[in-house]
């Protein structure tokens, strides 16, 4: 049945959206925007569950910090995680109902517009110390690089299913690119265009990883040029131009973890900081001290849910990088290790969706997105056991932060959109 | 699209998610690292953290002297630190330094040096009174309403603290001992008790957050702080205050370095008072109270030198001289001398011995004190005449084996162990001389008490012994250990560390020591109905000479001891004899202790003429009747009324019989004033003859009935005014026949 909706090309004028449709199949003249079909079921568990458990443990994380900070108000990050989660929910729900190839549409503009948002923040003035990460509109604010994360996602899917035969194939000179100098060359210098995207993606995802850095913001440029190198990876870029881009990725990290006062001061500090377990420990490693004495203090089973001790201001900000050293202290490693469970399940139902999804775009837009959020599970664990340094990175559904977690979820509604055209039920 | 070009993509997804995977088990490594292999040390860091430990300091417990007056007593107070880290500018420093210099009276440059310093935390001042403290608060307070940003209250920091006060300054203040700025004792009482009255401090433990305040109530834990126990001593404040009294005198007296006295129960071993003169203000033992020390303090130049010197005056100052110093018994030590003899039965009462002046030791002649010798003496005119050929020769019939044997069970060769610090240790050969070195000189002069040393805490409680019927007591100062609700925790009870002589001799011995007293050298010390024994002692300072100890060991009443006393005037100027400059002393202080104690007075017929009669009751009669009453008086009548409305002095009083009665018959009347007259040098019947002269009665204390008695000491200085008909105390010596050596 997946695959008979999938068949209807869209058609006809569009019309006002509402979810409402959903139960009549190409009743409305605005139905071909519609996806049709059943979600998979499976992922949407898993997504609520990690939502539900995330928002339990958010309330227990930031209740203290609250009371402090926020006027006594000891729910104050729950009662608002707790309204942007719902909407969140309902937002995924209605986009999962779109077609996912109409995001194509998106894909054109999101580089663009995440470049222009990244170019703004960088204007706009800092909140917090140096940080130039946030946009405010009114009483909203949201991080440009979210969006560039998504971006990068949805326009490396659309490009390297557009390219995939120039990308795969041996020719040269069907680029513009190539042409051209070929032309100026007389032939003499033929380029493989093979190469040419290849620069031509690599220089996006490189382009936007820079002003992401620019922000004061090493972990989400890190988590970019990842995001960036899975996409090229899954979108097939041969394999020797794939090795020579892990390797100089590796000699890269290698060498700012050696050289960290070449980096800027912030992140060079929390280089240091990892390097010399001793370093300002109320200053650079405080939170992470306290991190470990959290993770430490819950040892195999934890103490049990609400009981941290470390989250009464020890662990700054526990409901928002920091939370999962709450989670390890309150439900142990037991605990904290089925919650990643959880989350490799997910990125493994994510992928499952797109292997056999409809195209190659759905299929890389499924998984591009459970890879960022399993990177992104992964690099936060790691910065919170101290396994490598400290770079300021969230904890997907999670971590405090409204308008990412609407991202989260729209990304959500976008995989689950992925799955109603996938062959998942046929198997 | 179809599956089979998305078969190469499906590969790559593979080799992704396997690297996905194999990342997730390296983020559950990472935790099995962190939450279970380092987990206890990060588990103790975190309780380490998490742990809000407040200490409850326990109240130290107070000191009471045996009629439950408060020796010393600690009372809160507030302890005034800076934290110069935090001081923002030199105009704040300047400010905060003065203000706390005019608070709390410590000189600015001392503070300033203080201030300077990069530290989170210099004390500046413990034992800070309430008073000072609220103007620090009110300071802070000013300081932050003046400026809202101001860290003041950072900087200055107040934690309570305790203060021992002593409410009697230098009362037994080397025996009560004092308290460091810790709290802990470190001389006398204070020291050797400290455990008891430390208790133990209590501590709240509790879940804190990273700021400082307690987490939640559940999690908070108390152990309650144990009060310090109370401490009742066997000192009594009237005895020891007559003790010191007399020994403060004594010193201006006789121009002598120090005086010590020792007053002890006989029969328990109770110390009743004890002091060694010069000595200190408790509330501020570090101050050096010697004027003359401190003239020679001001002398040194070198700063070092200064400081250390100081700290040797304190030392010096504080040092109880009647447990921790030693010196030579000389002439008391006959006590002991005589005792074993007679247990030993090498003599009797009747052993008679002439003495020539001299007598032959080994090779030497050793004289006795008195040129041309006592001649033909019995045994008790020996020990009243302190014959030294005598007692020589009494030493050498004993032998040395006995000797040392009565001389190491009168407890000469160990510590008393009174439960005071620093009591001093006999060593062998050195303080005494041991049973395998002693030869025929030093068994003669140890005979007589020189050439060794003991304490003087260990001579009271040899004579002691001798009083009580034999018995050699541990001495002891606390009484007993009060829980706070005032239960009583422990009580010491008396040791009896062994029976030394037969009771007979012991009473054998107090019968010779009475007649040294009523009529040999000690006759200084007697007190009219008291039957005082004792034994003068007169020694030249081994280590000094040309200087002398002059002392006198004895008990009250003879026949039935109830109270010891031992006094040593080391180093007087001028007079230098045990029963000139010692034994006075000792008489004056028995007199008025053994009154205290209301020991009933028991008056020989001799004695009776210089005493009194008890006034009797004539307030209320007719003058006629009074005048008939009181015949035996003489009546001197104020006013023209026909009946008695007061009487000077009132009934019931002690005046000698023949004395003068001031009958009042007018209630308006004013009483009548007379100066005293100056009786010093005074016979008693010149003293008597210049008081009724006056109108005034006069009250004889001191020996009376010996020759070459003269008053010394008179109860109302000369010239002062008084009611005529009063009573004034005259105290009579003499310096005819108390000498010996």
């Amino acid at each position: 049945m997946a695959d008979t909706a999938a068949r209807r090309r869209p058609s006809g004028r569009s019309g006002s959206a509402s979810g409402r449709a959903k139960k009549k199949n190409s009743s409305g003249g605005f139905s071909k925007y519609l996806a049709m079909g059943s979600f998979d079921v499976p992922f949407l568990l898993l997504v609520i569950i990690i939502l539900t458990t995330g928002l339990v443990m958010l309330f227990s994380a930031s209740y203290t910090y609250a009371y402090y900070n926020e006027h006594g108000d000891s729910a104050y990050f729950f009662k608002r995680q707790l309204a942007f989660a719902v909407a969140g929910v309902v937002f995924m729900l209605l986009i999962s109902k779109i077609k996912y190839e109409y995001f194509k549409l998106l894909a054109y503009f999101a580089v663009p517009v995440s470049l222009v948002l990244l170019v703004v923040v960088l204007i706009m003035p800092a909140r917090f110390g140096d940080f130039h990460r946030w946009i405010y509109i009114g009483s909203f604010s949201f991080q440009p690089s979210e969006i560039a994360k998504l971006a990068i996602i949805m326009y490396c899917a659309y490009g390297l299913e557009k390219d995939h035969n120039l990308l795969i194939g041996k020719t040269v000179g069907r680029t513009k690119i190539s042409k051209l100098i070929m032309d100026y060359s007389n032939g003499r210098i033929a380029i493989n265009d093979s190469f040419v995207k290849l620069c031509w993606y690599g220089a996006v995802i490189l382009v936007t990883a820079v002003l992401v850095y620019a922000e004061n913001h090493l972990s989400g440029a890190i988590l970019i040029c990842g995001i960036g190198v899975t996409m090229l990876f899954l979108g097939e870029v041969k394999k020797h131009w794939f090795a020579l881009i892990v390797i100089v990725g590796v000699i890269m990290v290698i060498f700012f973890v050696m050289n960290p006062e070449l980096l800027e001061k912030y992140a060079g500090s929390r280089i240091t900081a990892w390097l010399n377990k001793d370093y300002e420990p109320l200053g650079a490693r405080w939170q992470t001290n306290n991190s470990l004495y959290a993770i430490g203090s819950g040892g195999l089973f934890g103490a049990g849910l609400g009981n941290s001790k470390q989250k009464h201001l020890y662990v700054s900000e526990p409901q928002n990088d920091f939370i999962f050293s709450i989670v390890c202290e309150e439900l142990g490693l037991i605990g904290a290790s089925i919650i990643l469970i959880v989350f490799a399940l997910l990125v493994w139902r994510g992928i499952v969706i797109g292997i056999h999804a409809k195209d190659r775009f759905g299929a890389l837009l499924s998984m591009g997105i459970v890879f960022q959020v399993g990177m992104q599970t992964i690099l936060n664990i790691l910065v919170v056991t101290d396994t490598i340094p400290n770079t300021g990175i969230s904890l997907p559904f999670f971590s405090y932060g409204g308008t990412s977690l609407m991202m989260l979820l729209a990304e959500m509604g976008i995989v689950l959109s992925v799955s109603r055209y996938s062959r998942l039920t046929k198997k | 699209m179809n599956s089979r070009s998305l078969k190469q993509l499906s590969v790559r997804a593979t080799v992704a998610l396997w690297i996905i995977f194999l990342a997730f088990a390296v983020c559950i490594g990472s935790l099995v690292r962190v939450a279970i292999i380092d987990g206890e040390e990060y588990k103790l860091k975190a309780e380490k953290n998490q742990l809000l430990d407040t200490k409850v300091s326990a109240g130290r417990g107070t000191i009471y002297d045996a009629n439950m007056n408060v020796i010393a007593k600690s009372a809160s107070a507030w302890l005034v630190y800076i934290v110069p880290s935090k001081i923002e500018s030199d105009e704040q420093r300047k400010q905060i330094v003065s203000m706390l210099s005019e608070t709390l009276k410590i000189d600015e440059e001392t503070l300033t040096q203080k201030a300077n310093r990069d530290s989170n935390y210099v004390k500046i001042a413990g034992e800070v009174e309430e008073e000072q403290k609220n103007k620090i608060q009110d300071y802070i307070k000013q300081e932050t309403k003046k400026n809202k940003k101001s860290k003041i209250n950072e900087i200055i920091g107040i934690d309570p603290d305790t203060k021992r006060y002593y409410p009697y300054s230098n009362f037994a203040s080397t025996i009560i001992g004092f308290v460091n700025s810790d709290d802990e004792g470190t001389a006398g009482i204070e020291k050797k008790y400290n455990s008891e009255l430390t208790g133990i401090s209590g501590r709240i433990i509790a879940a804190k957050n990273a700021r400082q305040s307690k987490m939640a109530s559940e999690y908070e834990t108390m152990f309650a702080a144990q009060e310090g126990s109370n401490l009742v001593l066997t000192i009594n404040e009237v005895v020891q205050y007559y003790l010191e009294q007399s020994l403060n005198q004594a010193i201006t007296d006789t121009g002598a370095k120090y005086a010590y006295g020792i007053v002890m129960d006989v029969d328990t071993g109770a110390i009743l008072g004890m002091t060694s003169k010069p000595d200190f203000d408790l509330n501020s033992p570090n101050t050096v109270f010697s004027e003359s020390v401190l003239e020679d303090l001001e002398k040194i130049e070198n700063e070092e030198e200064k400081k250390k010197e100081k700290q040797n005056a304190l030392f010096a100052q504080w040092r109880n001289r009647t447990i921790s110093d030693t010196y030579e018994p000389g002439s008391v030590f006959k006590t002991v001398v005589v005792s074993a003899a007679l247990e030993e039965g090498v003599v009797d009462l009747n052993t008679k011995y002439t003495c020539t002046g001299s007598i032959r030791v080994a090779d030497r002649t050793q004289n006795c004190w008195k040129l041309g010798g006592h001649g033909t003496e019995t045994l008790t005119e020996g020990l009243m005449n302190s014959c030294n050929p005598f007692f020589i020769t009494i030493g050498q019939r004993l032998g040395k084996e006995k000797f040392y044997k009565y001389f190491e069970a009168f407890g000469f060769t160990e510590k008393t162990n009174i439960d005071l610090p620093a009591e001093s240790v006999p060593v062998p050969d050195v303080t005494y001389h041991s049973l395998e070195k002693m030869g025929i000189s030093e068994l003669s002069s140890s005979s007589f008490g020189q050439t060794f040393q003991v304490s003087p805490i260990q001579m009271i409680t040899a004579v002691s012994a001798i009083a009580n019927g034999g018995k050699l007591m541990q001495p002891y100062i606390v009484d007993s250990i009060l829980d706070t609700d005032g239960n009583v925790v422990k009580k010491t009870n008396p040791v009896v560390k062994r029976q030394v002589i037969s009771e007979k001799t012991a009473s054998t011995v107090a019968g010779m020591m009475e007649k040294v007293v009523s009529i040999g050298t000690g006759k200084n010390a007697y007190v009219a109905g008291y039957h005082v024994a004792g034994k003068t002692g007169t020694s030249e300072k081994l280590n000094h000479k040309g200087f002398y100890i002059a002392s006198f060991a004895g008990f009250a009443p003879a026949d039935n001891p109830e109270i010891a006393i031992l006094i040593a005037i080391d180093e007087p100027e001028g007079a230098h004899g045990g029963g000139v400059v010692a034994a006075p002393i000792a008489g004056e202080i028995l007199e008025k202790v053994l009154t205290y104690l209301n020991v009933e007075p028991q008056y020989e017929d001799s004695e009776m003429k210089n005493i009194s009669s008890t006034t009797p009751q004539l307030v209320g009669k007719t003058v006629e009747q009074a005048k008939q009453i009181a015949s035996n008086y003489k009546i001197k009548v104020i006013g023209g009324g026909k009946e008695v409305v007061s009487q000077t002095p009132a009934a019931s009083s002690q005046i000698r019989t023949g004395g003068v009665i001031v009958l009042y018959t007018d209630e308006t009347a004013a009483k009548q004033t007379v100066e005293v007259p100056d009786f010093n040098g005074m016979t008693m019947s010149q003293a008597n003859s210049a008081a009724n002269r006056e109108g005034l009665n006069v009250r004889f204390s001191g020996t009376t009935n010996s020759s070459g008695v003269n008053a010394y000491k008179q109860s109302v200085e000369a010239g002062n005014k008084v009611e005529i008909g009063s009573v004034i105390t005259v105290y009579f010596k003499t310096s005819v026949n108390v000498e010996d050596n």
